[in-house]
């Protein structure tokens, strides 16, 4: 059996990881911030894709980003190429599903951060950015990790959207996930088995992993 | 405690037990259109509900062969059926091939279609979509049809393939595909577009092949549903969503009242 599809998967989980970190803990950090105004509401936006059935979800992005849309006919325009049926369109499938999970887990570490430490450090001369990256991100960090590695799992375990947007194209956006369903229909189980445990072990220890980050310290 | 006994309540009154089974028609999802219509009619002159669950030939095969509970199975290729028959969920005695698939280019609105399959290989159509080659036979018929014309390695990199021939064609709507490969009796509903037909030597036939299955409850009502396909009315709805109506020789039965070659839209 060929191995490309995991390779491709795990370079689409990465980089769908990548923007969602740094797009997530950004969002985190504005949901946390109680002066942000119609913050409930930006929330709801973010969270929507975690509950939208696959079908919907790859129905929106793929009119949002097709190439009719806007988005998709300026990026066709620069880059000579769509963003659908390319592994920029894998990648932000993985992302749309990645992203509310690092936001979420980064609104709720950074809640939990006490303020009197921010307070302390604005008093002594930091500025807010400094305060946030050298006190309240360094205490939430263990919390944000856990959101980015589940959304590790998710990006690279993404189904429904990616087949929407991607197009199943062998070598090149048919990742592990569509790989494995296509063996599965075209009864070929065995030639994808391997893909199947490598998808498993890379949950379950990514989940082992999220439960000791977040398990309360004093258990250890 | 008291609203989740009252929930309970409801779901338990509110499903009623139904008074015959209903027959469960596993089928391709080229019959989308065809089944549909015949499925109602049958549900009006038997009074039994009907229930088709359309998807890709494979993963219905392998549904069944996992023992799902499907009264009939109809896949866009015999040899979807044979599978089924082979893991003993189909009775093989049953298996009927009552029409052909055939497959067209349908191109939006806004792109001229080819006037011949070469075409296709024109710089204009960057992205072609069609069924997983693999496994899908409306996508081993295109990939067939493809290398025939002697265009598939330039058109590979072009290619984008849905997860069943239903997905191809919306590759198209959507304008994210300039044109897609698709069955004929998809491409006639969506008639914003234009269907260009492909020659059926170009191809392998697409044999409509149907089998009653043998783990259902409604064994009789799927014998019913495959003598109304055969029926004059059947061949008629079929012939509507264009399908062709010669049989194949060889194994399997061949239908009464059936039409020869002939290509009809």
């Amino acid at each position: 059996m060929s191995w490309q599809p995991l390779a491709l998967s795990l370079q689409v989980a990465l980089s769908a990881t990548l923007v969602s970190s740094v797009l997530g803990i950004a969002l985190g950090a504005l949901l946390a911030n109680r002066r942000v105004p119609g913050r409930d509401l930006l929330d709801v936006l973010i969270t929507t894709p975690m509950v939208l059935p696959p079908t919907v979800l790859g129905y929106y992005v793929l009119i949002g980003i097709g190439r009719r849309s806007a988005i998709g006919h300026l990026y066709e325009r620069l880059s000579g190429s769509p963003i659908v049926f390319t592994v920029a369109g894998a990648i932000v499938a993985a992302t749309i599903g990645s992203l509310p999970i690092v936001a979420k887990s980064a609104r709720a570490a950074l809640e939990a951060v006490d303020p009197t430490y921010l307070g302390a450090a604005r008093t002594l001369g930091a500025s807010a950015g400094r305060a946030f990256f050298t006190i309240a991100l360094p205490l939430a960090s263990r919390g944000v990790l856990a959101g980015v590695m589940l959304a590790f799992a998710r990006a690279l375990g993404d189904f429904g959207v990616t087949l929407m947007v991607a197009g199943d194209i062998p070598g090149e956006t048919q990742t592990a996930s569509l790989a494995i369903y296509d063996a599965i229909q075209g009864n070929r189980e065995p030639e994808a088995l391997g893909m199947i445990l490598s998808l498993t072990l890379v949950a379950v220890s990514t989940l082992y992993l999220v439960n000791r980050l977040t398990g309360r310290r004093d258990a250890h | 405690m008291r609203p989740l006994a009252l929930l309970c309540l409801c779901i338990v009154c509110c499903s009623k037990p139904a008074a015959q089974a209903p027959l469960r028609i596993a089928a391709a999802a080229d019959l989308q259109g065809a089944f549909t219509e015949l499925g109602k009619e049958l549900e009006r002159s038997t009074g039994r509900r009907v229930d088709i669950s359309f998807g890709s030939s494979g993963l219905l095969a392998k549904q069944l062969e996992e023992g799902a509970p499907f009264d009939l199975f109809a896949a866009a290729n015999a040899s979807f059926v044979d599978r089924a028959v082979r893991a003993g969920a189909c009775d093989g005695a049953s298996k009927v091939i009552y029409a052909r698939g055939q497959i067209v280019v349908w191109t939006p609105k806004a792109v001229a279609p080819p006037r011949t399959l070469a075409d296709l290989s024109e710089p204009r159509f960057r992205k072609i979509a069609l069924a997983n080659p693999e496994h899908a036979p409306y996508g081993m018929a295109a990939r067939q049809a493809l290398t025939r014309a002697g265009i598939w390695s330039v058109l590979t990199p072009r290619l984008v393939y849905g997860e069943n021939v239903q997905q191809a064609l919306q590759f198209a709507r959507t304008g994210n595909a300039d044109a897609a490969l698709v069955a004929l009796s998809l491409a006639l509903s969506a008639p914003e577009g234009t269907s260009m037909p492909v020659g059926l030597d170009q191809y392998q036939a697409l044999d409509q092949a149907l089998v009653v299955c043998t783990r259902g409850k409604a064994t009789s009502a799927a014998r019913e549903f495959a003598a109304l396909l055969a029926s004059d009315r059947g061949q008629e709805v079929l012939r509507h969503f264009g399908f062709l109506l010669d049989t194949q020789p060889g194994g399997a039965k061949t239908l009464p009242g059936t039409p020869g070659n002939e290509v009809v839209r």
